[in-house]
């Protein structure tokens, strides 16, 4: 269970970090300018003048990031974009056509459209404001496929974010010949830091494993996959305590026959490590089957895809093992300090 | 120089005893119980041993600290002059010096008679084909040859001690040591079970220790010793001396 709870919940977390990821590659983003305060995460709308006034900035784009309940049932990423942001250029349009600044009208991902059960000309209801679907896109990536895009200053205003965005995503001129493009790199986002006193430059990469929310993700997966390990200690502590005890007269025999010390510890921490190893692969096997369920639940598909990376499951596999070897210890070393003696009258 | 554990039998000194015990003491419960109390006894090479005596009288206790499955509290367990504990390591004394049979046989019940047989030999060197080819080899000799393949649970109490001795020869140890071999059994496997363990005596010129309640095995034995509360009453080593 333990495991289980470990794959579904870092995977859930790692398939998100890996989801931004592809959001900053589908739309060719180069860095994301933000606070670099961690809860103030608001940036001035106005700072986009100076922004784009850099040489090394092609483009830069305001945009707003919210989770907001759409359904009861059904809570979904929404961006607020303007109508003129090259990041419309990632999104294949379906149906319909994009939205207009200031008017109430949305786009929505397939996978949002086809849980929602909406298409092109229907309304939306969102924090008790009508919108018109005008629009259904396929993203490259599962945040944007399960998300609604709606114009920048309607999310400001429904977001009571009046002139502060998210971040601004900045795509850079092509690399000056002669320069290696880590270099042009760090010299544009000095470049934007010495502009802007106050806001942070950071590399698309780095922003997809650092962003506010994949951070509390990775945190919360860690931290009840921790409990969820812990527990999972104790109960492999407890199954070889009860092995040990039961076999008390067996470790005798094998004691009396000239079994050493080490070797009794070793046959107790095999089993301890067999029963972690087989733990593991069913946990893994929980654990994929729950994120499928959750990639495909209305409430996370926007969030979660259902591939779990081969790393991430050796690591389960590697920390079930060291789980069972951890929680044998005890066992095998009072199982094998027994005296053949003592052992053997063992009932 | 020779390692007194695995010292060929045939190369030992007939005048040098194979097992010597000085002064063994044995108490448990901080002192209150004295199991034994000054115990000196000489073993030589291919004796036949019996300690009989009473329940409590100390005898398995004798028998434990001279297979090394205990240490005594004060005294010494001399193996070829080697200081057991000390100069030789209990495990490797226990894995290659020594064979165990116990009343109740004490065969691991989820593995099968060629397999139990095999036990102490995953305690040395050998390959896993070696060990199958000696554990069939002695289950042979036991006359189980058609019950190789069975769980303990499918044997009767006789096979089962036969599967116990097989076991017991299975690292060819200079000495067996057979806590009351024929308490479980009925007397036509007693009979057999005793046949088997003197031809074993003599065929391969060990040096056999039964702990026994029964004068006639003791009576069978060539040497018998009387323990009483924790010491020596008689050995016919003495020619019958009769100690207070």
């Amino acid at each position: 269970m333990a495991i289980g709870a470990f794959v579904a919940l870092v995977g859930f977390s790692n398939s998100f970090e890996h989801e931004w990821l592809r959001l900053y590659e589908s739309s060719g983003t180069d860095l994301a300018v933000v606070q670099r305060t961690f809860f103030n995460t608001s940036v001035d709308e106005s700072a986009g003048v100076k922004l784009r006034s850099l040489p090394a900035v092609a483009q830069a784009s305001p945009m707003i990031l919210n989770m907001m309940d759409l359904t009861p049932e059904v809570n979904a990423l929404a961006y607020g974009w303007n109508a003129d942001s090259y990041e419309f250029s990632s999104l294949n349009m379906k149906s319909g056509r994009h939205f207009r600044d200031g008017q109430p009208e949305v786009i929505l991902g397939d996978l949002l459209a086809s849980n929602l059960d909406k298409k092109v000309g229907d309304s939306i209801d969102i924090q008790g404001s009508r919108f018109t679907v005008v629009g259904i896109f396929h993203g490259g990536s599962a945040l944007e496929a399960g998300a609604i895009i709606l114009p920048l200053d309607e999310l400001q205003q429904l977001s009571s974010l009046q002139g502060k965005v998210t971040a601004f995503h900045v795509r850079l001129r092509p690399v000056p010949a002669g320069e290696s493009p880590e270099h042009y790199l760090q010299t544009a986002q000095a470049e934007i830091e010495s502009a802007l006193p106050g806001l942070r430059a950071i590399p698309a990469a780095e922003r997809a494993g650092n962003n506010q929310l994949v951070l509390m993700a990775h945190a919360a997966a860690w931290g009840t996959s921790s409990i969820a390990l812990l527990i999972g200690v104790f109960s492999i502590a407890n199954t070889m305590a009860m092995s040990v005890f039961e076999r008390t007269r067996e470790i005798g025999i094998l004691r009396a026959l000239g079994w050493k010390r080490w070797r009794i510890l070793m046959l107790i921490q095999m089993e301890a490590a067999t029963l972690g190893f087989v733990g593991g692969l069913l946990g893994m096997a929980l654990g994929w089957g729950a994120l499928r369920v959750l990639a495909v639940l209305p409430q996370t598909a926007s969030i979660v895809s259902a591939s779990v990376p081969p790393l991430l499951l050796l690591e389960a596999l590697g920390i079930a093992v060291l789980a069972g070897l951890l929680a044998g210890a005890i066992p095998a070393w009072r199982g094998s300090g027994l005296s053949p003696v003592e052992a053997l009258r063992h009932d | 120089m020779t390692n007194p554990v695995t010292s060929p039998v045939a190369s030992l000194q007939p005048a040098s005893p194979l097992l010597e015990v000085r002064d063994l003491r044995k108490s448990y419960d901080q002192g209150r119980i004295e199991a034994l109390r000054g115990v000196d006894l000489s073993i030589a090479t291919g004796d036949f041993l019996a300690i009989s005596g009473a329940s409590g009288s100390g005898k398995s206790t004798l028998l434990q600290l001279l297979g090394g499955l205990d240490s005594p509290t004060s005294g010494q367990v001399l193996f070829n002059g080697a200081l057991l504990g000390s100069s030789i390591d209990l495990d490797a004394y226990r894995s290659n010096s020594v064979g165990f049979i116990f009343q109740a046989f004490h065969l691991m019940p989820t593995l099968r008679a060629v397999e139990n047989v095999q036990v102490p030999m995953l305690a040395v060197a050998g390959s896993p084909q070696s060990r199958v080819r000696k554990a069939e080899a002695l289950l042979r000799e036991m006359g189980l040859e058609r019950r190789m393949n069975q769980y303990p649970n499918q044997l009767s109490a006789g096979e089962r001690q036969r599967v116990a001795i097989a076991r017991a020869l299975a690292n060819d140890p200079a000495i067996l040591l057979a806590d009351e071999p024929t308490g479980n059994l009925d007397s036509v496997n007693s009979a057999r079970i005793m046949e088997m363990l003197t031809g074993i005596q003599a065929k391969r010129g060990m040096t056999l220790i039964v702990v026994t309640h029964e004068n006639e095995i003791a009576n069978a034995a060539a040497r018998h010793i009387r323990i009483r509360d924790g010491q020596i009453e008689r050995d016919n080593a003495d020619r019958g001396r009769i100690t207070q």
